[in-house]
């Protein structure tokens, strides 16, 4: 049962992947933000006023999507500085030392460990801290997707995922796997031949007729 | 490596059978076999003795590990010991399914084997587990398992492989290395 389609994974550390879709998709999280200069006639853009002409006046809150955030993020010209957003600060961090395994991470944000190494990206005093805990929280919620994906078989399984984020949905998809194979070849269904997957719609696909 | 290549591997493992037919030595690539002479015991590779019990001219002999007494001394060592106990066989999960598939009528009390085999396994596994657990939670450097079976390895394999990636890449995020590829204007 080889694969035809290989995915890019997530680039999991301070550079992304380009080609990845989740990181695509991680980087549209939004961080809060202040602009630090007055950035003209951009108002309809970020949110703030009705018609193209308004310009953000300096100092304001916007809500930044990660990729422009990175973009526009220069220490020497200052257009815009961001926050941490609330999971990554102090309160958050010391929720996740004491126990990692009851946060619900899919709510704080689908990507919580691939955000969260990118905003070590921007110079921040807390960075290390931020690495640390990340690191922490992952060791600490292994054994629990360890212990769920490799021992839970044909069962539904959306209880268990409800509340990993995505990185470590997609080691549950892993660990399942591992054990439907275990188990598929147990019960000696991995000698019979069937249609692979890719080929099975082509049967259903009636042809239309073409008039004309 | 899925299951069903550990199992072509697991093929090649030799058995004893008793034919009942005779043929003389035949010359194989990877080596001779036989002659089978009717009602004389010889030793062949699994994957003949399955095929030639299918077509019913033989009859297995199950290998000495594979009793009662045997598997259930295995099992109670493995559940007293904290490390792998070293199997009878590299592949003794590979060949328990096939011979108990195949040739349950030439092995004495069939089931209570299938039992023992898959405690025996069942224990190995959650070891492996538990080790595992311990290697990430204190992120060390090296683990060494002895005695485990190409089988179980693959069961676990792919997804620790993966934690221990994502492990890795976010150990690196501690120490803020250079080279931050920002593009200048």
């Amino acid at each position: 049962m080889s694969e035809a389609y290989f995915p890019v994974g997530p680039g999991l550390g301070m550079e992304e992947n380009f080609l990845s879709l989740d990181d695509i998709l991680m980087s549209q999280e939004k961080l809060p933000g202040r602009a630090e200069t007055a950035l003209p006639r951009l108002a309809v853009l970020m949110g703030q006023g009705a018609s193209s002409a308004e310009s953000v006046p300096e100092g304001s809150k916007l809500e930044i999507p990660l990729w422009l955030a990175k973009g526009l993020h220069d220490s020497k010209r200052r257009i815009i500085s961001v926050e941490l957003p609330k999971i990554y600060k102090e309160a958050w961090r010391t929720v996740f030392s004491a126990d990692a395994n009851v946060v619900d991470l899919h709510k704080m944000g689908p990507y919580y460990y691939g955000f969260g190494s990118q905003l070590l990206n921007f110079e921040n005093p807390e960075n290390p801290e931020i690495a640390q805990t990340i690191l922490q929280t992952f060791v600490a919620r292994f054994r629990r997707i360890m212990d769920s994906s490799q021992n839970a078989y044909n069962e539904d399984t959306s209880a268990l995922v409800a509340r990993l984020d995505e990185l470590e949905r997609a080691l549950f998809q892993v660990g399942q796997k591992g054990l439907n194979d275990f188990q598929c070849w147990e019960k000696g269904q991995a000698s019979q031949i069937t249609a692979s997957s890719l080929v099975q719609n082509y049967g259903k696909r009636k042809l239309t007729e073409v008039d004309g | 490596m899925e299951p069903a290549e550990v199992e072509f591997l697991a093929e090649k493992e030799l058995v004893t059978i008793v034919p009942n037919f005779s043929l003389d030595r035949i010359h194989l690539i990877g080596g001779d076999l036989g002659p089978f002479n009717p009602g004389l015991p010889v030793e062949v590779p699994v994957w003949l003795a399955i095929n030639l019990k299918q077509r019913q001219k033989c009859r297995l002999i199950p290998p000495e590990w594979m009793d009662v007494g045997k598997l259930e001394e295995i099992r109670d060592q493995e559940r007293k010991e904290d490390t792998f106990t070293p199997m009878p066989s590299p592949y003794y999960m590979e060949l328990t399914k096939l011979l108990l598939n195949y040739a349950s009528d030439n092995i004495p009390r069939a089931d209570e084997i299938r039992t023992l085999v898959k405690d025996t396994w069942d224990t190995r596994v959650a070891k492996l587990r538990l080790s595992a657990d311990s290697f990430v939670r204190q992120q060390e450097a090296h683990a060494k398992l002895d005695n485990l079976t190409l089988m179980e390895i693959i069961t676990t394999g792919t997804f620790l492989t993966q934690a221990l990636d994502h492990m890795y890449k976010l150990r690196t995020n501690l120490q803020p290395g250079e080279g931050s590829h920002s593009q200048e204007f």
